[in-house]
């Protein structure tokens, strides 16, 4: 079936807004959760919801050349072109102007009301017809529809009738009548007590339709249904010319094979249509903004549409090393960045990032490619093409059957003979009948344009009734291939190189017994719709199968434009339609019930309960991202299970000793090692309770490890690290103590007497920066351990030290970058709030350093003023 | 060309299609070839390729890690790769701090960092030097005499290695060249044994893993048993042995001839990671655990980036996307954003109250406890259509149910996973044991990542298969194919043409018959892309600052013409002439097509002969269109470019 050209159409509609249009109607809908809704609207309201779902979709699809005015009969005026010039035709009025809809198109006919006057529906139509007639009058190509929308109760003067058809059908018009209530055999629906006048009109609607070329009426009901059934935009595959070749057509022409062909799609991926974003207006609080300026006097607010904007950004430190995490995508990130909790963690990983990078302009730019760390230029963004020349030549071929199915890797296409030549068409025929006799396939070469990168392929015979095909699939190359190592499910060695034949993971007989049953009782074969000859048909086809995410985005996309709330209106249920495939066909679940529960009896399948790491890791900004690949978590996961079983039994053992994430960056890494080796624990035995740089995984095994302390009162025991994505342990010696309670390994910052320690070593010079990034760490881990309360002073006052420092000693992003940190990880749970409410109650003066603040000092920031106020606001 | 960042932006809810490829381009991979550089690895030995060309195990063993690294740098430009050698006596310089820490007899050639071209160049150049000198290597590096390091120092070793170089996130990666099945013979081994399963503990735990890569040759065969199943088993980091990890011998330890290393390198060049992680539901209640990898994934040439000259190097530029309110020229917070649709075309007119209220085009206006738009999380929901992640299955199919055409986008690949549900294993090998003998194929309904699309899809069976003992060719699990929707199957546009006749059939069959590929099976393995081949080339050339030579770049997939005119030339021409003779092929169709004047084609005899006498320029465009448009070129362009294409055609035939 050839498409319909899409858009070049002018659809006219003419609403019937005679008295009877008035009459009440109760109407069930489908509510969210699949209840039914009575609501009693207007015959009007109810007819004027298939001319709003039909303009809606004009909207959507957003073609200037998909146009439709309104005319309604039964008007107090007698608006329209005819009566201006011929009278007559009163009560039709021309209610909006043939263009392309929007939605003031649809608030327009919302506020359509039933009148007082009479309107006569012939009369509408010969005006619909002259205005369209009119308006196209430069564009004799355009499909023209009227649909005519009504109830029927009014009187219409018929005479004439055929005339109107016969000038219809030369305009080539088709014409929808949509009446409620009538009757209809398929609905079906038959309504009681009809008066006479609806009778005769009906039929008469009836009869008029049919004597056209093209004509429907329709109850509005059905047709209403038949409007939310997903529909398929048909698109009509463009052909493309090419060549199908084989062999030399440059030296042994009279050998070598050319033929001229045509190409077109045979799948194309159709996507949902995205989504336009908006935001509600804010004020600098983030308190909505009001407008007082509705129509009504109401107060209003206001979302507005936003644009997409990217910016480029450079680090100028050139410090590659640690910046380099904060670029890395996770995998658990991406199925869930939507996700409000996940996209804000991300946001400030950004924020953070973007203070210590510069923005530039695009201009500024120069495309290049990486070459490794090596950098090479290409302003073009791309080097010369290899010569190709258009084509599709073939390689070769082979038997079908050795076809692997999984390598196709895309959409496939037609190959036809060329439609104008009979000998081209004959040529190609003889060669697809020929490899369909044989099972064959070729391997091909396809070069869509001179010049263009080419591809390989397989084209496949297809025999249609009345005319032969190939398709084309492309194939992978080497590059496209991965070829990871899996082990085997059915051979197992064991360590001396023998095989093993019993093992939990090999299937026993009696298992294999039952799945073979399953699988014969879950069979679709015979589960479908039955054909002409009454047998049954496998169930599931493509052709059937509605994409479920395109049609029902576009459903809530029309739905949000025709409701002003989606909260208290929300979206109904899916189409049945789309679900249809969601389940087995409930005839093969029953049959395949006992099957099932056999199964589940033998292979005893169960569950592996989740693991709590992530929680209590994730406190630390570094191990955020630590959520690796999961091969290697899964392996950790259980690797840290020893540890805490040993601690059920009473043992003191830190489940994470963590050094600090100044440690893992490479370029501090001088001399670590020594400091691993350092002991400060004199100093730090007594502090140990509250003390401990460890993680705990979740508060109840806290408290344990808090009170088997106490009682202890002695140092911890040393216990083996286990470490996720943090630095690599001293080789030589782990497994071996490594409990360091005070000053954590490598810093000059201890834990007892931060401020002390900071302000000495700031009185001996040179190693500010090292002093800074340790004080921040440290008040950050004091700040996050239990019964931290008693301490909050002491670390208010810290950060005064610290703040003044940055800001005299210009290690201003250091601050910066402290600060949101900070507030981050007191707002997380397990976090410290209320350390954060007394930061915030000390105001601008402990917020961001903002540039205005550090150009006083020489330096600069990259935090603005308001920021650095809104920050603590 | 346009540059194709533009159309690359990926929007966060469209981009789950894409993500496949993206996914874990921000993933570095870290790999340190650890090369064993005893005696026997520098032992002098006959090229295989070449005559009277010396080679020996560690030529092979860099030059691999030479192509690897090669490979990686187009491929993966953040990753990083390091060499260390070991049972070498070769020291380190004074300049190298952080190698201080190394033990006695373990050298590092190259400390691990991002890759870069000075860094390939250095280990071609000491490689081009070995092709000259066969000595050159044993006086790079002097062997150590008469004993071996201790394994355990050797991964100690590389632990420091791997801790001075490696990014904490990335994967890391050590590649175990040696051709010594029992480095520790004789007294003090079990010490030895216990201190090298030790250290290679510590190395795991902190995510390293370790691919063995062991040369076995005829006079010195390779046993894993002697020595190295017992350290290697039960750390070696892979999937989910929990069990069978004591039982069992880890998978990706190969063994091959020093000849096939540089592919068993191929092979575990990419670190294998899963796509997705799901349950397959068999039936209610009746679920397993399956992982998801591409196997079959479009390889792209990789964008160009964007760069700022600072002066004294080149940084790339990272990009960032916002969502602004143009009006009030503010970003907007992500999780601020509310969907919804346009508001239609303009109304030309001035009728409407958005304009006079001076709040911008497009707003949308709603009253204060009204909400016109969804929340990201129901737009999610309108997507999956309220499903989990998971894939369902529907049912089973005859394997011939699956049709050629049925085909939208590239294949997964699931294999199943113990570890999220015990039983998987036994599970699944049942159910593709079933499947395969009974010639079946799932249709299931997979939604595979939270933000994804649900799509249909058919499960094909694939059991394994092997050339030998180690060498698993397909590896057994289910190919995830996804079946095309009514939305993606477009008509055929052309329903009725003319046939061939059985003998035209025939004729052509005869030389079809001819030209069957070799190993009767489409081969991946014999077509780089040839595209891809040529850009890289060209990035490697520009990065070395050598000259490109184009003509030194082969396209291994065109096609071997003198092979099929060898074959089948005569028979192709005999076909050729039975279609001359066909009676089929001498109606002319009315041509249909109302723009279409009345005769003003010229035939190609004619124009041909206007070619020859130079005077192409008195045919009319039309005319012209009409010839090029039956050869399938293009017919865009001015008169003369009309002109030129036909004098190519022309040309040409």
């Amino acid at each position: 079936m050839p498409a319909e050209r899409a858009g070049y159409t002018v659809t006219m509609f003419l609403v019937d807004t005679s008295p009877p249009m008035g009459t009440l109607k109760t109407v069930e809908l489908p509510g969210p959760d699949g209840e039914t809704i009575s609501k009693t609207m207007t015959h009007l309201e109810y007819v004027l919801q298939f001319a709003k779902l039909k303009i809606q979709e004009m909207i959507f699809n957003g073609r200037k050349t998909d146009q439709c005015g309104v005319i309604t009969f039964g008007s107090e005026e007698s608006d329209n072109m005819v009566h201006h010039k011929n009278g007559g035709y009163d009560n039709v009025e021309e209610y909006i102007s043939i263009a392309q809809p929007n939605a003031s198109t649809l608030t327009q006919l919302d506020e359509l009301r039933p009148t007082k006057y009479m309107g006569d529906a012939i009369d509408a139509l010969i005006v619909g017809i002259e205005t369209q007639a009119h308006y196209l009058q430069s564009k004799k190509t355009w499909t023209r529809k009227i649909v005519l929308l009504t109830n029927a109760e009014c009187p219409i003067e018929v005479e004439d009738w055929e005339a109107i058809v016969k000038k219809m059908d030369d305009l080539d018009i088709s014409l929808t009548i949509i009446g409620i209530d009538f009757d209809d055999e398929e609905l079906p629906f038959t309504e009681p007590n009809k008066t006479v006048h609806k009778r005769v009109n009906e039929e008469f609607y009836h009869t008029l339709t049919k004597s056209m070329k093209q004509g429907v009426t329709g109850n509005c009901t059905f047709a209403l249904q038949e409007i939310a059934r997903p529909d398929i935009n048909v698109v009509r595959s463009t052909l493309m010319g090419s060549i199908l070749r084989l062999g030399d057509v440059d030296t042994r022409a009279e050998e070598a094979i050319e033929i001229l062909v045509k190409t077109s799609k045979c799948t194309a991926m159709t996507r949902p249509k995205s989504w336009k974003k908006y935001a509600l207006r804010e004020d600098e609080s983030g308190q909505a903004i009001v407008l007082g300026s509705g129509k009504s006097g109401q107060s209003q607010i206001a979302y507005a549409p936003l644009k997409m904007r990217t910016e480029y950004y450079v680090d100028r430190s050139g410090d590659q090393g640690t910046d380099a995490d904060v670029d890395v995508k996770m995998e658990d990130d991406d199925g869930t960045n939507l996700l409000d909790d996940e996209t804000k963690s991300k946001d400030d990983t950004e924020e953070k990032k973007e203070e210590s990078l510069e923005k530039v302009e695009k201009e500024e730019l120069v495309r290049g490619f990486k070459y490794g760390a090596t950098y090479v230029p290409c302003p073009e963004g791309q080097f010369p093409r290899l010569q190709t020349k258009k084509g599709i030549d073939i390689l070769g071929f082979f038997p079908s059957k050795n076809l692997r199915r999984e390598y196709l890797m895309g959409e496939v296409q037609f190959i036809w003979a060329d439609p104008s030549s009979p000998q081209q068409q004959v040529a190609l025929s003889s060669i697809v009948q020929a490899m369909y006799e044989k099972g064959s396939v070729a391997i091909a070469r396809w070069v869509s344009k001179d010049g263009m990168d080419a591809k390989l392929g397989v084209l496949y015979p297809e025999v249609f009734d009345k005319v032969e095909c190939l398709l084309w699939a492309q194939m992978p190359f080497a590059d496209d291939l991965r070829r990871y190592t899996f082990a085997s499910l059915v051979k197992l060695i064991s360590k001396s190189g023998e095989e093993i034949t019993k093992h939990p993971y090999i299937p026993i007989e009696s298992q294999q017994a039952a799945m073979d049953n399953f699988v014969d009782s879950m069979d679709l074969m015979a589960a479908g719709e039955k054909d002409e000859e009454g047998n049954r048909m496998p169930w599931f086809n493509p052709a059937d199968s509605y994409n479920p995410s395109i049609h029902r985005i576009k459903q809530a996309m029309f739905h949000c434009a025709i409701v002003s709330d989606v909260t208290s209106n929300p979206l109904p249920p899916p189409h049945p339609e789309l679900l249809k495939y969601f389940h087995p066909p409930k005839k093969v679940i029953k049959r395949a019930k006992a099957a099932i529960e056999n199964c589940k009896a033998e292979f005893k399948v169960k569950e592996v309960p989740k693991r709590v790491i992530k929680g209590g890791s994730a406190v630390k900004k570094g191990h955020e991202h630590a959520t690796m690949e999961d091969d290697d978590m899964l392996l950790l996961d259980r690797k840290l299970e020893s540890p805490a079983r040993t601690r059920a039994s009473g043992v003191t053992s830190p489940m994470k000793v963590d050094s600090g994430p100044q440690l893992m960056s490479p370029s501090k890494g001088k001399g670590k090692a020594k400091a691993l080796n350092q002991d400060d624990s004199e100093t730090e035995d007594e502090e140990d309770e509250d003390f401990v740089t460890v993680h705990h995984p979740n508060k109840d095994e806290d408290e344990n490890l808090l009170l088997s302390k106490a009682a202890n009162k002695s140092p911890a025991t040393p216990e083996p690290s286990s470490r996720r994505g943090g630095p690599l342990p001293t080789p030589a010696r782990s497994p071996s103590p490594q409990i360091d309670p005070g000053r954590a390994p490598g810093r000059i910052i201890g834990s007892t007497y931060p401020l002390k320690d900071f302000q000495k070593n700031l009185s001996q010079g040179d190693v500010v920066t090292k002093a800074v990034a340790d004080l921040s760490e440290v008040i950050t881990e004091i700040v996050m351990k239990p019964f931290a309360s008693r301490r909050h002073k002491e670390m208010i006052e810290c950060m005064h030290t610290l703040r003044d420092t940055c800001l005299t000693e210009d290690e201003i992003d250091a601050w910066n970058a402290f600060l949101p940190d900070l507030k981050e990880k007191c707002l997380q749970t397990p976090g410290n709030p209320e350390f954060w409410s007394e930061v915030k109650a000390l105001g601008r003066d402990i917020s961001l350093i903002s540039n205005k603040e550090a150009r006083k000092y020489g330096g600069a920031a990259s935090v603005s003023e308001r920021r650095a106020e809104e920050f603590v606001a | 060309m346009p540059p194709y960042d533009e159309w690359n932006k990926i929007d966060d809810e469209e981009d789950e299609e894409l993500l496949d490829d993206s996914l874990f381009e921000g993933k570095r991979d870290v790999i340190l070839f650890c090369i064993d550089c005893s005696e026997s690895m520098l032992e002098l030995r006959d090229d295989p390729n070449y005559e009277d060309v010396k080679t020996c195990h560690l030529f092979t063993a860099l030059e691999a890690a030479m192509q690897i690294q090669k490979r990686k740098i187009v491929v993966g430009p953040n990753d990083s790769i390091g060499i260390m050698l070991f049972n070498t006596t070769r020291k380190s310089e004074n300049g190298r701090r952080e190698v201080s820490e190394l033990k006695r007899n373990t050298f590092v050639f190259q400390p691990i960092s991002l890759l870069s071209a000075p860094k390939v160049q250095e280990l071609i150049q000491i490689l081009d030097a070995a092709r000259e000198n066969p000595n050159e290597l044993r006086d790079t590096f002097p062997p150590l005499p008469g004993k071996r390091v201790p394994m355990g120092d050797v991964f100690t070793s590389c632990n420091w290695v791997l801790r001075d170089g490696a990014p904490k996130t990335a994967i890391k990666r050590i590649f175990l060249i040696t051709d010594e099945d029992n480095p520790h013979p004789g007294q003090g081994s079990k010490q030895l044994i216990t201190s090298a399963r030790t250290t290679l503990d510590d190395l795991i735990q902190t995510g390293v893993s370790v691919e063995p890569f062991f040369i076995s040759t005829d006079d010195k065969p390779f046993d894993v048993s002697r020595f190295y199943s017992s350290i290697l088993v039960p750390t070696n980091l892979d999937e989910d042995e929990e069990s069978a990890g004591s039982s069992v011998l880890p998978e990706s330890i190969s063994i091959s001839r020093v000849e096939d290393l540089l592919d068993q390198m191929r092979i575990h060049e990419v670190p294998k990671r899963a796509l997705f992680s799901v349950p397959l539901q068999l039936g209610e209640g009746f679920s397993i655990g399956v992982k998801g990898y591409g196997l079959v994934t479009e390889q792209k040439k990789g964008s160009y980036k964007y760069f700022v000259d600072l002066g004294d190097r080149m940084e790339v530029a990272t990009s960032r996307t916002a969502y602004v309110d143009e009006e009030h020229q503010a970003d907007v917070e992500k999780t601020k954003l509310v969907f919804g649709v346009e508001q239609g075309a303009s109304k030309t007119g001035d009728e409407e109250e958005e304009e006079e209220s001076g709040l911008g085009f497009g707003v949308k206006l709603a009253q204060v406890d009204q909400r016109p738009f969804y929340t990201a999380e129901e737009v999610r929901s309108f997507r999956t259509l309220g499903l989990e992640p998971g894939i369902r299955l529907l049912g089973f199919k005859d394997r011939d149910e699956l049709k050629f055409g049925d085909n939208i986008k590239h294949s997964q690949f699931i294999y199943p996973d113990e570890m999220t549900y015990s039983g998987s294993k036994r599970t699944f090998s049942a159910l593709l044991k079933s499947m395969t003998t009974k010639k079946k194929i799932g249709l299931a309904l997979a939604l595979t990542r939270r933000n994804a699309t649900p799509i249909f899809c058919a499960l094909l069976p694939q059991q394994e298969e092997r050339v030998d003992e180690n060498d698993l060719v397909d590896p057994p699990g289910l190919h995830v194919i996804p079946l095309p929707f009514a939305d993606d199957i477009r008509a055929a546009p052309i329903e009725e043409a003319f046939r061939a006749s059985d003998d035209l059939k025939d004729a052509a069959r005869a030389w079809i018959d001819k030209l069957s590929v070799k190993n009767g099976t489409y081969p991946p393995d014999s077509y780089p892309n040839p595209a891809l081949a040529y850009h890289n080339a060209q990035l490697q050339a520009s990065a070395f600052r050598e000259e490109f030579d184009p003509d030194s770049f082969e396209d291994l997939t065109e096609p071997n013409i003198g092979m099929i005119h060898k074959r089948a030339g005569v028979l192709m021409k005999e076909w050729k002439l039975a279609l001359l003779n066909d009676d089929t092929a001498n109606v002319v169709v009315p041509i249909t097509g109302s723009k279409r004047k009345a005769d003003s084609s010229v035939d190609e005899a004619e124009i041909r002969s206007k070619y020859e006498a130079g005077n192409l320029g008195k045919l009319r465009v039309d005319q012209l269109k009409d010839f090029l448009k039956a050869k399938s070129e293009p017919i865009s362009g001015k008169k003369a470019d009309l002109i030129e294409r036909v004098t190519a055609w022309l040309d040409s035939h």
